[in-house]
């Protein structure tokens, strides 16, 4: 596979700004969209709407289908070992929430502990903050080191036996270092501690094995991976998932109603209460598969590590650049890279590149320990696709260098 | 230059660079020669809330003139604020109030930032406005009218009215409304019945000023009779505690005759501000 040919797919990457050709930098922000999602979610809405698992209607029987089979394809996609374990929900923050929420009725005392790590997105670390108040547990950040590696020593001496959960980011939004996360895991079940898994990222540029990892739960979106917005998935441990709670109450959820007791539904729609979003969950079907099918190329997956290496390496080698997340091994990197510029400001040389046509990311990124930790206010991201080329790595490299001159 | 004449000029100025990277670049260049602010000011009160990188704002009044200062750690956002500056610094409170800061739209700057630097330009241009509105002249202080003693005796009852409801406003950091604290330093009611109030704060900086401020236009335009209240906030002379009135000092349990002038219960009183 070329890729020009993957550009094809993205109706996006033809747009221009300012008169300039897009080069879209934002990718761990949100992906573009792939045509074959477009349409079939166009498709979806417009032949075969009807709410899914309700009516005995051939529309209902397809928008049931469709949504179902999306559940095997998930099943596959993550190696899961039954499809009971894969919920659906709106995303990677709503997937967390679950846990945090449901975990937390089911298994957390007061005085536990829960463990995240320093370099987590504000959507790892809030739920736990909402669950350690309501249940009187303690949430205890492990520090990342100044390459952005996690300190997996110090993350060991943390577990005690009142650790009762870690939630861990497979590869960070702003360090994009690749967590050994079945290390992690590893290490964990020896001390007898479940893992979260946040693949927001890691699904995008590693994907998931969660037997051979065998994490306790990982969550993912499917708008980074090319999905509609609104898409999201949960995976669980189908004996953790039966024993907790449900988390909202509506209808799906249930098995028989009435006023003195209800019921409720066996895995995974004792998770999906409501009207779910039949609409859009099946464009992770050709999602994943590209993803899949980019990720067993070796043609494209050694260009995409050309461009990775040669932004890596510009980056590098700019001794006014601060990279943060610097790999021992590339292959430790996902394409995300945040950096600061001595003297000047983040926002500015954002602002400036926008002009010139291209898309990065400046701020805090949601993760302000992160930003903490490293003693700056914000900083500039630019987070790759397999359709981003080499040459808009040498258009973003060149235009940062001009922008700089501009702000000196 | 009049106001009209300066804004005209920056629009021109802009209007040469075609090319947004360019408009920049001129902004970058404003930015850089933006008159120095100490750093000793860079406090929170003078924080502009809304600006996704940091800006401060600070003013000082001379000759009922509005001057202005600030800063920012991003040099695109302190060339705009530059830019703001070069327009309406020295003007009067009353031509900044009643401008419609319309040739930010002339110039397209809005529409061209990000939604976040944008609100951040709403934001700037809210904090002149406001530091102008609290600076305005009153209508009623201006013309010189003279009061015949008819006008008087029918104003009389009314001003006391404002004094009551000047003392339903309190300090929010003493516990004593804000006439007995001395805080009120000119009360005039003119035909129109309109009044004109010029006060202070205990201290610069307060939090809390513009509810405070809204507190007294808020509890003086309820006073029956009164068509309009107009407020200048000033900080000269400063406010000290000699201005308390007696019954103040008696509430606080302050004796300004005492030598050591120390409250009798001291502990009551720390934080408060007075020492
Ligand atoms: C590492 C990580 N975790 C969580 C999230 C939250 O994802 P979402 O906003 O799709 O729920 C993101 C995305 O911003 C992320 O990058």
């Amino acid at each position: 596979m070329k890729v020009e040919d993957i550009r094809k797919m993205f109706p996006a990457l033809d747009a221009s700004v300012y008169g300039k050709p897009l080069v879209y930098f934002d990718n761990a922000a949100t992906a573009q969209r792939m045509d074959k999602v477009l349409s079939l979610m166009g498709d979806l809405s417009a032949y075969h709407n009807a709410n899914i698992h309700r009516a005995v209607h051939k529309l209902a029987g397809d928008a049931t289908d469709a949504y179902e089979k999306t559940r095997d394809l998930v099943k596959e996609f993550l190696n899961a070992s039954s499809r009971e374990e894969i919920v659906f929900t709106s995303g990677t923050t709503a997937s967390i929430n679950l846990v945090a929420f449901c975990f937390g009725e089911a298994f957390i005392r007061e005085g536990d502990e829960i463990l995240v790590s320093e370099a987590e997105h504000h959507s790892n670390i809030v739920p736990w903050q909402l669950m350690c108040q309501r249940k009187k547990a303690v949430l205890k950040p492990v520090p990342v080191d100044d390459d952005g590696y996690l300190r997996l020593d110090v993350l060991e001496n943390m577990i005690s036996s009142r650790t009762k959960l870690v939630a861990i980011t497979q590869i960070s939004n702003v360090l994009g270092i690749i967590n050994p996360v079945k290390e992690i895991v590893n290490i964990c079940h020896s001390k007898g501690c479940k893992v979260l898994i946040d693949g927001a990222q890691g699904v995008v540029h590693s994907g998931i094995d969660v037997q051979d990892v065998d994490c306790d739960f990982y969550a993912f979106s499917g708008h980074k991976l090319y999905a509609a917005t609104g898409t999201g998935v949960l995976y669980g441990k189908k004996e953790l998932l039966e024993e907790m709670p449900p988390y909202m109450g509506g209808g799906e959820m249930i098995g028989t109603v009435s006023f003195k007791e209800t019921t409720f539904a066996p895995l995974p729609e004792k998770f999906e209460a409501g009207t779910q979003n039949f609409n859009a969950v099946p464009t992770l079907g050709p999602a994943m598969e590209f993803a899949r099918s980019v990720a067993s190329d070796s043609e494209i997956v050694s260009y995409n590590e050309k461009v990775r290496d040669y932004l890596l390496e510009a980056l590098l080698s700019d001794d006014r650049i601060r990279l943060f997340g610097v790999p021992h091994r590339t292959i430790d990197k996902a394409p995300v890279f945040s950096f600061a510029m001595k003297g000047v400001h983040h926002e500015d040389l954002a602002l400036i590149l926008d002009k010139m046509g291209i898309a990065v990311r400046s701020g805090q990124m949601c993760a302000e320990p992160v930003m903490d930790r490293f003693g700056v206010t914000g900083m500039l991201r630019a987070s790759i696709a397999p359709y981003n080329t080499l040459e808009e790595a040498e258009y973003f490299i060149k235009s940062l260098e001009k922008a700089a001159a501009m702000l000196a | 230059m009049t106001l009209e004449e300066k804004k005209a000029e920056v629009i021109d100025d802009f209007s040469m660079y075609e090319e947004w990277l360019d408009k920049y670049e001129y902004l970058i260049e404003l930015g850089k020669n933006l008159e120095a602010y100490p750093e000793s000011e860079k406090t929170d009160d003078k924080l502009i809330k809304g600006c996704q990188s940091r800006v401060w704002l600070d003013y000082k009044v001379e000759d009922g003139k509005l001057f202005f200062r600030a800063d920012s750690d991003a040099i695109i956002t302190k060339g705009i604020i530059s830019l703001l500056i070069s327009v309406y610094s020295g003007r009067t409170a009353d031509e900044i109030a009643s401008d419609d800061f319309g040739f930010i739209e002339n110039i397209g700057l809005k529409e061209n930032l990000s939604p976040t630097r944008a609100n951040g330009l709403v934001s700037m241009i809210n904090t002149i406005k406001a530091a102008a509105e609290a600076n305005r002249k009153s209508a009623a202080k201006e013309d010189d009218e003279v009061l015949s003693a008819d006008d008087v005796k029918a104003l009389a009852p009314m001003y006391e009215n404002v004094v009551l409801a000047l003392k339903q406003v309190y300090d929010p950091e003493i516990p004593v409304n804000i006439y007995d604290l001395g805080l009120i330093y000119e009360l005039n009611i003119n035909k129109a019945r309109e009044v004109y109030i010029k006060m202070t704060f205990t201290a610069p900086n307060c939090p809390m000023a513009d509810e405070v401020l809204n507190d007294v236009k808020v509890s003086v335009e309820d006073v029956p009779g009164v068509t309009g209240v107009k407020i200048d906030l000033v900080f000269e002379p400063v406010w000290d505690r000699s201005m308390l009135s007696e019954e103040a000092r008696l509430e606080l349990g302050i004796d300004l005759d005492d030598e050591n002038s120390e409250p009798s219960e001291p502990t009551e009183y720390d934080g408060y501000g007075l020492h």
